[in-house]
């Protein structure tokens, strides 16, 4: 197989999950695509320098986070929602905003949550990265990786709850 | 929390533990199944992300203009280039006369970690430290080091038997990831009458590497890598991972 040809085989392998994991991180198209064309283009500069292959994904993705992490910029600023420490309780998402979740209601949640719970909860939807993927790619270890995806999750489904319109209420209840 | 639906988090043994009561206590049950509705949703939602419909292609096109690969720059020149200056580097390290012919510790220490910044070649390639050891015992290398903790966790890189002053130095590469390195030398402690005599690290600068060195029974180590002091000092005897 060629440089070419490999390189073809990348793309079309990871470009899209790529892209969203950009995404998810600058929070814009233009961004977005810059961080996902650069990533792939470091590739063709210097990926022959991975002696191992098997880890061209992880190679990918924490190649992207570097590029966004040294011209972090955000164009858009969300505000960051106060929470108090983790309820004690198990946080409750009703099923009917389950069911009323889209694509934009999810990216402009994530952007709500910690800065340092961003990057990992995306990878963890995204690409179904195993923890152990996400600790190399983010550089940070096995345990704050867990411990962070944890946080970042109970800080999203808080957002989610309470952004629910009032009068909303969920048309179900789970009986006790 | 972190469980998903449909992944291996399951094998997780925190998350194992966490499904089994699920399963037991219906109340958890319930809130188990809206919680993994929720993960679906959240992965779903997130992979529906649209991705713009030139992506692809823009990538595709721009590949032939950005890999500019000057000549000296293909694999192949780069490794004769390579081979080049491993001959060369050993070369210096070994024929060349030293003014003084320093003997000192801190030349040794000097010499090493200078060693590892301008260039090595490891006699073997792996990730497995077993295989590192194996592979030093057997070539006259020193096999009875002992690793840190912290070491002991890193994955290898590789390992090599080099000379210095016509003593025996071993090289052991641990892979930090992200193309970083910690390199461990290690050498009899008799070969260097006045290296460190306690196991209290000594912490040096060396152009680009920061290195520490100790006093190990009948071994001495350096220890050497691309952080400043506290970081090294994350590997050392002592520090738990």
């Amino acid at each position: 197989m060629t440089a070419h040809q490999e390189f073809e085989l990348l793309v079309n392998q990871y470009y899209s999950t790529l892209y969203q994991f950009a995404f998810s991180l600058a929070r814009n198209e233009d961004d977005a695509r810059d961080l996902t064309q650069q990533t792939f283009y470091a590739w063709a500069r210097k990926g022959h320098q991975l002696r191992d292959r098997s880890k061209v994904k992880t190679w990918l993705f924490t190649t992207l986070y570097h590029e966004f992490l040294e011209k972090k910029r955000r164009q858009v600023r969300f505000p960051h929602f106060e929470l108090s420490a983790v309820d004690q309780d198990l946080p409750n998402v009703a099923p009917a905003t389950i069911n009323e979740l889209d694509s934009g209601a999810v990216l402009q949640s994530l952007a709500q949550l910690d800065e340092t719970f961003q990057a990992p909860v995306a990878l963890f939807y995204l690409e179904d990265h195993s923890y152990k993927e996400i600790a190399d790619i983010l550089g940070v270890p096995l345990g704050t990786v867990k411990s962070r995806i944890s946080r970042g999750i109970a800080q999203l489904q808080q957002i989610l709850t309470h952004n629910e319109p009032p009068g909303d209420a969920p048309k179900t209840r789970t009986h006790g | 929390m972190r469980y998903r639906p449909g992944v291996a988090d399951a094998t997780d043994a925190d998350v194992d533990a966490a499904l089994e009561q699920a399963r037991r206590d219906p109340h958890l049950g319930r809130w188990f199944d809206q919680h993994c509705a929720f993960q679906t949703a959240v992965r779903n939602r997130l992979k529906q992300l649209p991705v713009p419909v030139d992506l692809k292609e823009t990538i595709l096109a721009g590949y032939g203009r950005v890999l500019v690969i000057v000549w000296w720059q293909r694999p192949v020149y780069r490794a004769l280039a390579a081979a080049a200056a491993v001959v060369l580097v050993a070369a210096l390290i070994y024929f060349r006369p030293e003014p003084r012919e320093d003997k000192s510790f801190a030349a040794f220490r000097d010499r090493v970690v200078r060693s590892a910044q301008r260039g090595y070649a490891m006699d073997l390639t792996t990730t497995n430290l077993g295989e590192i050891r194996t592979y030093l015992a057997e070539h006259h290398g020193h096999a009875d080091y002992t690793l840190p903790p912290a070491l002991k966790k890193l994955p290898g890189d590789g390992c090599a038997v080099l000379r210095w002053q016509n003593k025996t130095v071993s090289m052991v590469c641990f892979d930090l990831g992200n193309h970083n390195d910690l390199y461990l030398f290690v050498a009899k402690r008799s070969d260097l009458p006045d290296a460190p005599s306690t196991a209290e690290p000594q912490f040096v600068r060396i152009e680009k590497l920061s290195a520490a060195s100790w006093n190990g029974g009948d071994n001495i180590y350096v220890l050497a890598g691309s952080g400043d002091e506290q970081f090294i000092r994350n590997y050392l005897p002592g520090n738990s991972p």
